[in-house]
Order: structure tokens, then C-alpha cells, then sequence
């Protein structure tokens, strides 16, 4: 348990982790689905880093760092409560060179340029990612919403490079999907209120 | 470089992952193969309307939890601290039972020694140097004598059968003897009372007046602001009570209490 922080080491910390706060609120967001859920992950997350600020190997990466940490504590902590699934796909555990990029899942979007049709919109795409089993659901926040690097993202998640690379193939093709099965509609604006109750009127 | 490697290189590409002979491999065959150059680009395409939709859907954390993480940090550094503080008090404190207990060892090992002196003292029957005379007489005898003023306490049932002065551990002290005569009991019987001042003595006051023993004498002590009154005799402890009953100060009082 690190307990030598100094208020200088306090200061130092706060400047380099007031910069992140956007970013981990709006993953913590995309990992719990809910905000009281994401806030409080963010508060668990930022008060672990603080603690372990001592053990923070200076000139390495303190995103990383900090995201790892997020993680780990939504993993630890979160997770276990929620009880999703883990993915346990067998395929998974196989070498890079195995057939890890499943058929089904690249079939599911053959015309992704569709979705320039559909002009996604925002809250589909949150919907969608919310919606991936959790392994795919974090390697694509880290590497979409954070855009970290595939070496970063194994270092976050502490797993090897290849198992980034098929989660993210897997994750972004169901994603894709996701988007484009979506029921059709979705897209169309609301009505104003006074144009409902002319409706109403009229009906 | 094959159609079917598209799979496998495709995002590591797009995401910028490849080295590059890798990444001029897989641009020299999408500039033979339409098909593959349609897809990377569809795909090239997907990716960034994902990634911007999902960056401008994702809201900015809540000042409310900004503040509340700056807070907590705050709060933090001061339970670490004083975390840090309590160690040390613990440890200070452990430190400071030992010496409370090595004093109060110390203590109760210089009250032993006072009791050895004066019962060894009073054992050996030292001659007095003045007799039969009443306690104003006495106090009146050894005026200026000590740097301590001496009260003769009158005890019930009890005459002052003389006095001298005598040492108790380089400490000058008064000493009286007393001569108690109980009821049914035909000859009396003598008590001793050292009178003298010595700090590293440490005994309550009257009310707590503490009983003790060595030689074979029990002896009863108090102090009466910095004087040490220390009463030695043979008789039993529930006879002394019986002079000092519970409430005390009534039957044994120092001379200067008295009107």
C-alpha cells in the first residue's frame, strides 16, 4: 500500500489525471452502461491510482497507466456484480495464425459503407457498443473511444497482442452488424409537441 | 500478399499496426485488386463514422464528479497523513505506556525500599530523645530541627510516648513513638511514626492511606501535602483499620488539620 505521498507527489498527480477524467468517465460509461455506476467506477479507479501513485514507474505511460487501473477495477469489481459472461471461445486461445476471424462474423457485414447511408447516429452507436460481450466491448472503448495502440491495449488488458488483434476484428464486425440490423426508424426525429397535439387534434 | 490476408491486416492497417513493408505489400495489391481497395475503403469509411459518432456521443465527465475526484484526492492525502500520524502516535504511545510502566515499577519499587528502612529502623529501638510529653510539646521540640515543619497526629486511643530524629534513606525524619492502649488489653502496645519529606516517596494522601509490611511490622502510609507519614507497629492490619476507619481522616490527623 503506498502511503508516502508527499503533497507535492498529491499536486503532481492531480495535473497528470485532471487531463484524463473526460476519457475515463466516458469509458467507465461505455464498461458499466450507467452513470451512477461509471462515476462511482471513476472515483474507485482515480482513488486506486492516487494510492498506488508511488509504484507509477515516472516516464512510462500514465494514460495506460490509468486505464489499466480503470479496468482492472471494473474487472475486480464491477463485473462480478454485473455477472456478464466471459469469452470463453476456444478459437480464442488458439494461435494469431488460427482461423480466429470467424466466417459468420465477416459475413454479418459485407457492405459496411452502408452505414454512410444510415448516417449513424451517436446513441445507436453507444447502443451497439454497450450491446458487444464485454472482452470485445473493452478492447474496442480502448481502442475507438481512447484509440490506444494494439502493444498499449495488451499491456491495459494484460493480454497478448494477437488476442487484441482477433477481439477487436470480432468486436468492430459485430458492432457493425449491430448497426446495421438495427430496427429502421430509429433515425426519424421526433415531433414537436405542438405538432403532436395537432395530430391528436386532428384524429 | 493474398485476397484472403485482408482479414488479417485490414484494421491492423487501417489502425496504423503495420510495419512498413507490411503496409507497402498490402497498398501495391490494392492497387491490382479493386475489390479488396473497396473493401479497405468501405471499412476505412465505417471506422471513422464509428469513432466519431462514438466520441461526440460520449459526454464530458460531470463537474459534479470532477470535483468530487479532486476532493477525494484531497481527502485522501489527508487519510494517508494522518494514517501516517497515527503510526507514529501508535508507536509513540507504546513508547509512553513502557515508560509509564517502567515509572510506576520504579515507584512501587522506591515505596518498598521506604518500608524496608522504616521498619528496620523502627525494629532496632532507637533511644528517644525526649519523653512523655504532650504532641504541642513535641512539635514544639523539633521547630527548626528539620526543614520540614512537623504536626504531631493525635491517634485514638494512643499517647505520644516520646520522640528523636533519625534518617530514613539520607532523608531527615522526626520520629515519634506512640504508645496504644486498646480496650481489654492490659499492656500497651508501641507504634512508631516517621514523619519526613522525600519526593521520590510516593504515597496518596490519608484518605488513600496505603497499607504495607516488611520486617514483620505492618505499616500504614499517607502524605499531607509534601510530608510522609509512615505508621509502624505489630499490630494487624485490621487493627490499624480499626484506628483508620473507612472514611479516615477523622482518627489519624496531622496536628496542623486540627482545631
Amino acid at each position: 500500500m503506498g502511503s508516502r505521498q508527499t503533497n507535492a507527489m498529491k499536486v503532481e498527480f492531480e495535473q497528470m489525471a485532471a487531463p484524463w477524467f473526460d476519457g475515463l468517465y466516458a469509458s467507465a460509461l461505455r464498461l458499466t452502461r450507467n452513470e451512477r455506476d461509471a462515476e462511482d467506477l471513476v472515483q474507485d479507479a482515480v482513488m486506486r491510482a492516487y494510492r498506488f501513485f508511488d509504484k507509477f514507474e515516472r516516464g512510462t505511460n500514465f494514460r495506460a497507466w490509468l486505464f489499466k487501473i480503470l479496468t482492472n477495477t471494473f474487472i475486480n469489481k464491477y463485473r462480478r456484480s454485473v455477472k456478464e459472461r466471459t469469452l470463453s471461445d476456444p478459437s480464442e486461445r488458439d494461435s494469431v495464425n488460427a482461423q480466429f476471424f470467424s466466417q459468420d462474423a465477416t459475413d454479418a457485414a459485407q457492405n459496411p459503407e452502408d452505414l454512410l447511408l444510415d448516417r449513424a447516429m451517436s446513441d445507436d452507436v453507444l447502443k451497439a457498443i454497450d450491446g458487444l460481450a464485454i472482452d470485445f466491448r473493452m478492447v474496442l472503448i480502448l481502442a475507438d473511444l481512447q484509440e490506444f495502440s494494439y502493444k498499449e491495449i495488451a499491456d491495459i488488458l494484460d493480454v497478448p497482442v494477437g488476442t487484441v488483434m482477433s477481439r477487436l476484428f470480432r468486436g468492430r464486425k459485430a458492432l457493425q452488424k449491430a448497426l446495421l440490423d438495427r430496427p429502421k426508424g430509429t433515425l426519424e426525429q421526433p415531433i414537436s409537441l405542438e405538432e403532436f397535439r395537432a395530430r391528436k387534434n386532428l384524429g | 500478399m493474398k485476397c484472403h490476408d485482408l482479414d488479417r491486416l485490414l484494421y491492423p492497417y487501417l489502425d496504423g499496426e503495420l510495419v512498413a513493408e507490411e503496409r507497402v505489400d498490402l497498398e501495391q495489391h490494392f492497387s491490382s485488386c479493386d475489390a479488396c481497395a473497396k473493401q479497405v475503403q468501405a471499412e476505412r469509411t465505417a471506422l471513422a463514422v464509428i469513432r466519431t459518432a462514438a466520441n461526440n456521443g460520449s459526454p464530458r465527465a460531470p463537474e459534479s464528479l470532477k470535483r468530487n475526484l479532486l476532493a477525494g484526492i484531497h481527502g485522501e492525502q489527508r487519510r494517508l497523513r494522518q494514517a501516517r500520524m497515527l503510526r507514529w502516535s501508535a508507536a509513540a504511545a507504546s513508547v509512553a505506556i513502557c515508560a509509564v510502566a517502567a515509572n510506576y515499577q520504579w515507584r512501587s519499587f522506591q515505596r518498598r525500599l521506604f518500608i524496608e528502612d522504616v521498619t528496620a529502623r523502627y525494629a532496632r529501638q532507637f533511644p528517644l530523645e525526649i519523653q512523655q510529653r504532650s504532641p504541642r510539646e513535641l512539635e514544639a521540640w523539633f521547630g527548626g530541627k528539620l526543614k520540614h515543619r512537623v504536626t504531631v497526629p493525635r491517634i485514638m486511643n494512643a499517647t505520644a510516648a516520646g520522640a528523636r530524629l533519625l534518617n530514613v534513606r539520607e532523608n531527615q525524619a522526626a520520629f515519634i513513638r506512640y504508645d496504644t492502649q486498646r480496650p481489654g488489653e492490659v499492656a500497651p502496645r508501641p507504634m512508631g511514626l516517621f514523619v519526613y519529606q522525600a519526593p521520590e516517596d510516593d504515597v496518596g494522601p490519608l484518605k488513600d492511606a496505603e497499607f504495607g509490611s516488611g520486617n514483620g511490622f505492618n505499616v500504614v502510609s499517607w502524605r499531607d501535602g509534601d510530608v510522609v507519614y509512615r505508621l509502624v507497629s505489630d499490630l494487624d492490619e485490621s487493627d490499624v483499620r480499626q484506628l483508620l476507619p473507612a472514611t479516615g481522616a477523622t482518627v489519624v490527623q496531622p496536628a496542623s488539620l486540627q482545631r
